[in-house]
C-alpha cells in the first residue's frame, strides 16, 4: 500500500505520547530530559513529513526543522548543567524530591 | 374681615401650630441647655404662640364651617400615592385647643413643679417635642402621617415618663409604656396597610370614599371591613389604654405629675379616641366594629373604676380613673355619639388635668404619694382642695358642672342604641367615679392630718389650677341642649347636625346616683361611721382582687414567660445553629476546598507538567465532544 | 512497496526503543536507547528526501547531545546499592493523558482533508542547496538569532557549572 501523510502522521503522534508518558513518569531528571528530546523529535518528524507532502518546492518545514534542533541543543545543555549544578548540591537528582517550591 | 380671606391664612397658621414647639425644642436641645430660665420661657413662649393660632383656627372654623385640606405630593409609587399635607376641620380645631390649653397651663405649672430639679431644661425640651408631635398628629390627614405622629408621641411618653431614669421603677415603667402600646401600635400599621391597599390611597378622605362605595357596592366584605376597623381599633386600644392593653398607664405615673397630667390625661391618651374620631367613617362602615368599641369601652370603664375603689397612691386612683373616663369615650363613640364622645374628652381634659395638677401640688407639698399619710391638707393648701373639690365635683358630674353634660350625654347615647347593659354599666361606673373621687378628697383634705409640713404651693403652680377649674365650671356649657349654636352644631357626622334631646329622667338618675356615691363615701371615710376596715373585712376576697389589679400584671407576665420566651429561646436556637449554621457551613467549605487544592502545589515539576498537560487534554477533548468542527485543525472537510 | 516496508520497519525501531528508554531502570540504557531512537528518526528523515536534515539529525542530536547526555550521567552517578524506585506514583494518570493526547492528535489528524494525498513525484531535488540559499536568504534572521542563541545557552551553561572560587580552593 502506498504511504500517506497519515502514516507519518501517526507515527509522530505515538512517539509524541511516550515522550509525554515519559516526561511525567521518570525520576531521574536527566531522563525526563531525554524523554523531552522525544517529543521535540516526534514533532521534527511532524515538519518533514508535512513539508514532503503538502510544499514540496518550498522546503519551510525542514527550515523550522533544523531551528528546532538547534534549540533543542541549546535547551539539552542548559538543562545538564543545571542537574550538575543540583548534583553537586544534593548528591542526587531525584525530581521527585526536589519540592522546595511547594505551599 | 371676610372669612375667604382669613381662611389664606389657614393652612400657614396650621403648619405653624406644631412648628412652633418643634422650633422650641431644637433651640434648647441645640443651645440653651445649660439656662434653666431661658429654656422654659421660650418653651412656654413656643405654647402660648401656638395657642394664639389655634384660636385664630378655631374662629375661622367658626365662622366658615368647612373643611380645608392642603395636600404636597410625596411618593407615588404606581397604584399607589401618598401626598403629605393637613386638614383642618371643626374636629381638627377642637382638639387643637385642647392640647394646645392644656399644654400651655402644664408648663407654666412645672416651672414651679420642676424647679430645682437638675436637668429642668430637658423637661420642657422633651414636652415642647411632646407637643409638637401632637399637634403634629392632629393636624395629620392620612394614614403614614398619623402614623408617624402617632409612634413620635409614643417617644416622647417613653422619654417624658423615664424622666428621673435613674429610679428603677421609673426606668420600667417608661419601657412597658412602650412596649405594650406597640401591640396595639401593630395591629393599627396591619390596619393601615391593608386599608390603603384595597383603596390605593392614604388620605382620609379618600379612604372613607372608597369604604363607602366598597361597602356599598359589596366588593368589601362586612367581615373584611369588621376586621380593617378592628385593626384600625387595636391602635387607639393600646394608646388610650382600653383591656386588655391598659396595664401600662398606672406604672406610667412613674413620671413628674405635669407629665402624668399632659400626656396621661388630656392628649395622648385622648389621642386614641381622637383617631376613632377623625376616622369614624370608617369605623361606622362596621356595626360589629362600633359595638366592640362599645362593649370593650365600657368594660374598661367599670373594670378600672373597681381597681380604683382600693388604691392608695393618689396618682394611681387618678390613672385608673382616667381609664375608665377613656371607656366612657370609648363607649359613646361606640354606639354612634360621634359629638358626644369628643365632648366628653375636652371636659375630661379640663378636670383630669386639674386633678393631676392639685395631686402634684399635694405631692409637691408632702413629698408622699400615699394618701393615708395625707390629711387635714384643706386648711393648709385652701387653693388647691378648693379647686380639687371643683374637679371631683365635676368628674362625678354633678349638675351644672362640666363633667354632667357631656356624661350626661353619654348616659343618654347609651340608652338610646338600646343596649340596656351598656347603660347599666355606665351608671353603676358613675356610681364609683364619685366614690373613689370623694374618697380621696376626704382622706387627703379633710380629718385630722400629720400636721408636719403641707404649705401652699407657689403663683406659677396655683394660677393654672384656678384657670382650669374655671374651665371646669364653664366648659360644659358649650354642649347644652337645646341651643342653637353649641358643639353639636358645630362638630357632626354627616350633612346635618343632630342636636341632643335633653332627657330628664337619665339626668336625675345621673345626679342622685353621683350623690349617692358622695354621700357614702363622706359616710365612710369623713364621718367614719362606717368604718374603711370593717367594709374590707366584709368584702373579704373582693377588695384583695381589686386592690391587686385583678392580677392582670401578674397573669401577663406568667403568659410571656411560658410562651413568648420559650418562643424566644427557639427561634434563637434556630438562628443560632441552622442561620448561623449555613453561613459557617459556607465559610467551612472554603477553608477545606482550599486544604485540599493546596496539596497540588507539591512543588514537584513533574505534578505540575502533568496538570498543564492534562489540562490542556481536557480542553481538546470536551471540544472533541462537543464541537467536532474545531478539530479541523488543517482546514478538514 | 519497498518504501511501505522500510516504513514499518524504521517506526518499529523507533516506538520500540523509545519505549524501552522510558521504562528502563538504567539511565545509561535509557540513553543508549535514545541514541538508537534517534538513529531511526534519522532513517525516516531518508526516507522523506530531507537528506540534509537526516545528517543534521545524526551529527548534532546523536553525536552531540546524547554524547553530553552520557557525560553528564556519568558525573552524576549515584551511590550504588541504594535501591530506587524508578517510576513516581503518577504513572496512571500519565498514561491517562498520554493515551488521551495521542488519541487527540489522531482524531484530529482524521478531520483533515489533507490525508489522501499520495506522494508526490521524487523531484530530484538537491535540497541541501535550496536549504542553504533559503537559510541566508528569506530566513536570514532567524539563522542570525539562532545563533545568538547558541551563544546565550553556551555562557549560560559555563556559568551554572562553573565553580566558586572558594569552592575550589
Amino acid at each position: 500500500m502506498i504511504l500517506t501523510l497519515t502514516n507519518y502522521i501517526m507515527l509522530s503522534a505515538v512517539l509524541f505520547a511516550i515522550g509525554i508518558f515519559g516526561v511525567i513518569t521518570r525520576r531521574n531528571a536527566i531522563g525526563i530530559l531525554m524523554s523531552a528530546e522525544l517529543l521535540l523529535n516526534a514533532v521534527n518528524i511532524n515538519m518533514v513529513a508535512v513539508s514532503k507532502y503538502i510544499t514540496p518546492t518550498e522546503m519551510q518545514g525542514q527550515i523550522f526543522t533544523i531551528f528546532i534542533i538547534t534549540v533543542a541543543a541549546a535547551e539539552s545543555v542548559l538543562g545538564l548543567a543545571i542537574i550538575l549544578a543540583i548534583y553537586r548540591k544534593r548528591m542526587k537528582i531525584h525530581a521527585d524530591e526536589m519540592d522546595l517550591m511547594k505551599y | 374681615m371676610n372669612t375667604l380671606v382669613l381662611t389664606k391664612y389657614l393652612v400657614t397658621a396650621g403648619l405653624l401650630v406644631p412648628a412652633c414647639p418643634f422650633v422650641a425644642f431644637l433651640i434648647i436641645v441645640a443651645f440653651t441647655k445649660k439656662f434653666n430660665f431661658i429654656s422654659s420661657t421660650l418653651s412656654i413662649l413656643a405654647m402660648f404662640g401656638s395657642f394664639l393660632l389655634s384660636c385664630f383656627i378655631l374662629y375661622v372654623m367658626l365662622t366658615a364651617k368647612t373643611a380645608f385640606e392642603y395636600n404636597i405630593p410625596w411618593l407615588h409609587i404606581g397604584d399607589i400615592n401618598w401626598d403629605i399635607g393637613l386638614l383642618i376641620n371643626p374636629l381638627t380645631s377642637i382638639m387643637l385647643m385642647v392640647v394646645t390649653t392644656i399644654s400651655l397651663l402644664v408648663q407654666i405649672y412645672s416651672v414651679g413643679y420642676m424647679h430645682g430639679d437638675r436637668v429642668y431644661p430637658k423637661f420642657f425640651a422633651f414636652i415642647s417635642l411632646f407637643s409638637f408631635s401632637m399637634l403634629g398628629l392632629v393636624i395629620a390627614n392620612n394614614f403614614i402621617q398619623i402614623y408617624i405622629f402617632w409612634e413620635l408621641v409614643g417617644l416622647c411618653s417613653y422619654l417624658l415618663i423615664g424622666f428621673w431614669y435613674e429610679k428603677p421603677e421609673a426606668a420600667d415603667a417608661s419601657k412597658k409604656a412602650f412596649v405594650v402600646t406597640r401591640f396595639g401600635d401593630f395591629g393599627f400599621l396591619v390596619g393601615i396597610l391593608i386599608l390603603s391597599f384595597l383603596s390605593k390611597t392614604f388620605n382620609f378622605h379618600e379612604a372613607e370614599q372608597f369604604v363607602k362605595t366598597a361597602t356599598a357596592n359589596g366588593s368589601l366584605t362586612p367581615q373584611m371591613m369588621t376586621i380593617i376597623a378592628l385593626l384600625l381599633f387595636s391602635g387607639a386600644m393600646g394608646k388610650s389604654g382600653q383591656f386588655p392593653l391598659h396595664v401600662w398607664l398606672p406604672d406610667a405615673m412613674e413620671g413628674p405629675t405635669p407629665v402624668s397630667a399632659l400626656i396621661h390625661a388630656a392628649t395622648m391618651v385622648a389621642a386614641g379616641v381622637f383617631m376613632v374620631a377623625r376616622l369614624f367613617g370608617i369605623f361606622s362602615s362596621s356595626h360589629e366594629a362600633m359595638l366592640v368599641i362599645a362593649y370593650i369601652g365600657a368594660f374598661t370603664a367599670i373594670f378600672s373604676a373597681t381597681i380604683a375603689l382600693t388604691q392608695d397612691d393618689i396618682k394611681r386612683v387618678l390613672a385608673y380613673s382616667t381609664l375608665s373616663q377613656l371607656g366612657y369615650m370609648m363607649l359613646a363613640l361606640g354606639v354612634g355619639g360621634y359629638t358626644t364622645g369628643m365632648f366628653h374628652l375636652t371636659t375630661h381634659a379640663a378636670f383630669k388635668a386639674l386633678l393631676f395638677l392639685c395631686a402634684g401640688s399635694v405631692i409637691h407639698a408632702m413629698d408622699t404619694n400615699d394618701i393615708w399619710k395625707m390629711g387635714g391638707l384643706g386648711k393648709k393648701m385652701p387653693i388647691t382642695a378648693a379647686t380639687f373639690l371643683i374637679a371631683a365635683l365635676a368628674i362625678s358630674g354633678i349638675f351644672p358642672l362640666a363633667g354632667f353634660w357631656s356624661k350626661d350625654e353619654i348616659l343618654e347615647a347609651t340608652l338610646l342604641s338600646g343596649h340596656k347593659l351598656l347603660y347599666y354599666s355606665a351608671v353603676i361606673t358613675a356610681f364609683m367615679t364619685a366614690f373613689y373621687m370623694f374618697r380621696v378628697f376626704f382622706v387627703t383634705f379633710t380629718g385630722k392630718g400629720n400636721g408636719e409640713h403641707g404649705h401652699e404651693s407657689p403663683a406659677s403652680m396655683t394660677i393654672p389650677l384656678i384657670i382650669l377649674a374655671v374651665l371646669s365650671v364653664f366648659a360644659g356649657f358649650i354642649g347644652m341642649p337645646g341651643q342653637n349654636a353649641s358643639i353639636y352644631t358645630f362638630l357632626y357626622m354627616g350633612d346635618t347636625p343632630v342636636l341632643p334631646e335633653f332627657n330628664i329622667k337619665t339626668a336625675i338618675t345621673s345626679n342622685i346616683v353621683a350623690l349617692s356615691g358622695i354621700l357614702l363615701a363622706f359616710i365612710i371615710y369623713s364621718a367614719k361611721i362606717i368604718k374603711a376596715e370593717t367594709l374590707k373585712k366584709i368584702t373579704g376576697p373582693l377588695y384583695v382582687l381589686s386592690k391587686r389589679k385583678f392580677f392582670i400584671d401578674e397573669i401577663y407576665l406568667f403568659v410571656i414567660k411560658y410562651t413568648f420566651i420559650a418562643l424566644t429561646k427557639a427561634i434563637a436556637w434556630f438562628d443560632r445553629h441552622i442561620v448561623d449554621g449555613v453561613v459557617n457551613l459556607v465559610g467551612f467549605i472554603c477553608r477545606w476546598t482550599g486544604a485540599k487544592l493546596r496539596l497540588t502545589i507539591s512543588g514537584r515539576i513533574q505534578s505540575y507538567a502533568l496538570i498543564i498537560f492534562s489540562g490542556v487534554v481536557i480542553v481538546i477533548a470536551v471540544f472533541a465532544i462537543y464541537n467536532p468542527e474545531a478539530l479541523k485543525i488543517f482546514g478538514g472537510k | 512497496m519497498t518504501e511501505t516496508v522500510i516504513f514499518y520497519a524504521f517506526s518499529a525501531v523507533i516506538l520500540l526503543s523509545a519505549f524501552l528508554m522510558v521504562t528502563s531502570k538504567n539511565i545509561f540504557h535509557s540513553a543508549l536507547y535514545l541514541a538508537l531512537t534517534l538513529f531511526g528518526v534519522a532513517g525516516i528523515y531518508v526516507l522523506l528526501n530531507a537528506y540534509f536534515i537526516a545528517g543534521i539529525q545524526v551529527l548534532i542530536y546523536i553525536g552531540a547531545i546524547v554524547v553530553l547526555t552520557i557525560f553528564v550521567i556519568n558525573l552524576t552517578k549515584e551511590i550504588i546499592g541504594e535501591p530506587v524506585p524508578l517510576v513516581n506514583k503518577n504513572i496512571l494518570p500519565a498514561l491517562i493523558t498520554a493515551g488521551l493526547a495521542g488519541t487527540l492528535i489522531i482524531l484530529a489528524l482524521m478531520k483533515t482533508k489533507c490525508l489522501a494525498i499520495a506522494a508526490p513525484v521524487d523531484h530530484p531535488i538537491n535540497d541541501t542547496a535550496t536549504i542553504g540559499k533559503l537559510l541566508l536568504g528569506n530566513y536570514m534572521v532567524a539563522f542570525e538569532l539562532a545563533s545568538v542563541l547558541l551563544l546565550a545557552a553556551l555562557i549560560g551553561a559555563i556559568v551554572i557549572v562553573a565553580k566558586d572560587k572558594e569552592e575550589a580552593k
